[in-house]
């Protein structure tokens, strides 16, 4: 699966948890999920479980901590599928 | 105290800043904690119904412990760590036990935005979180709680993350920072603790003036045979439910 499909798939699956439209509209790799799309924070694990679930991947609380843009995310997918 | 075979661990320069605090809260702590109480009861009026049957059971909770424990509780004023620390134990307890007395972890922007309230919360044996903030620096945090836990100290955490703006414990809006921590120490119990004032409907900053509070509690060792994130959020939700419990106990028995 290449980078373009893994974003695409993120973030379909950010868009209901993202409050702020514009910053959805205009999403990048550099977007930040909770300071740019204001994801609750607290919501966080239900979208990494919907990662999982989407992908069929385990991720682990660690993994999480190091994922702050939609790009970190996608790179984590990516390297979780190999 | 006992402490868990599973000892969380921190780097070595961590757990030398965190040793630094207790040590200085320790030794602070005769200068304000007796205060604190004293504020609380004489100047705010408050009250903790049936406070020496709170405290007895608390004293044995802590009595038949041999694993850590964390405490958790509903969160609806600024000022519920130290109210839930009052109605626990006495200030002078606390003064000859204070590993007993529980870290917790305020949010930075309400306790630890200035200097000044930087060293208060660092006196008052907080570790300020920043809701919302980097994954890195909240798991730093979350690390630390492990690791304290396990050397036989408590912490009182709040699972809903902030305030209830409902005024009720909702499990579903919940964070998965406690069982982030739960996860780590599979042995860890939970003291669920639910604190309520009488006029209390809703959130708010402080309790009104002489309000009589009603404390409930309930110990559990939340398990998780799921893995990851999944494990992380089941065990958080187990310790909201039982705080939507105790909640649904408390407001049964008012009617």
């Amino acid at each position: 699966m290449d980078q373009a499909e893994v974003m695409e798939r993120v973030v379909k699956i950010l868009t209901p948890w993202a409050k702020d439209e514009q910053a959805l509209a205009s999403v990048a790799m550099e977007t930040s999920i909770l300071d740019d799309l204001k994801v609750n924070s607290a919501r966080l694990v239900d979208v990494v479980i919907a990662f999982e679930d989407e992908f069929d991947i385990e991720i682990a609380d660690e993994d999480v901590d190091s994922v702050n843009s939609v790009g970190d995310a996608v790179q984590l997918i990516q390297g979780k599928l190999g | 105290m006992q402490t868990s075979s599973d000892a969380a661990r921190l780097p070595r320069g961590e757990a030398f800043w965190h040793t630094c605090q207790r040590c200085v809260v320790a030794l602070c702590a005769p200068l304000w904690v007796p205060a604190a109480a004293a504020v609380l009861r004489f100047v705010s009026g408050y009250r903790i119904r049936d406070l020496r049957r709170v405290r007895a059971e608390f004293d044995r909770i802590l009595d038949e412990a041999s694993a850590p424990m964390l405490i958790c509780a509903n969160h609806l004023t600024l000022i519920d760590s130290l109210l839930i620390a009052w109605a626990l134990r006495s200030p002078w307890r606390y003064l000859l036990h204070p590993a007993s007395f529980p870290w917790n972890t305020p949010e930075v922007k309400n306790f630890a935005a200035t200097p000044r309230q930087r060293v208060l919360a660092y006196l008052a044996k907080c570790i300020p979180i920043e809701r919302g903030g980097g994954g890195e620096e909240t798991a730093r945090v979350l690390r630390r709680v492990a690791f304290l836990l396990s050397a036989g100290e408590t912490a009182l955490l709040f699972p809903e993350g902030g305030r209830s703006r409902s005024g009720r414990v909702e499990p579903a809006e919940g964070g998965w920072g406690v069982g982030r921590i739960l996860a780590s120490l599979p042995r860890c119990r939970v003291l669920c603790v639910y604190l309520r004032g009488d006029s209390q409907h809703g959130w708010s900053d402080l309790p009104a003036p002489g309000e009589r509070f009603e404390v409930r509690m309930a110990c559990i060792e939340a398990k998780s045979d799921l893995r990851g994130v999944r494990r992380s959020r089941d065990l958080s939700q187990q310790v909201l439910r039982q705080l939507a419990q105790l909640e649904a106990g408390y407001f049964d028995d008012r009617q």
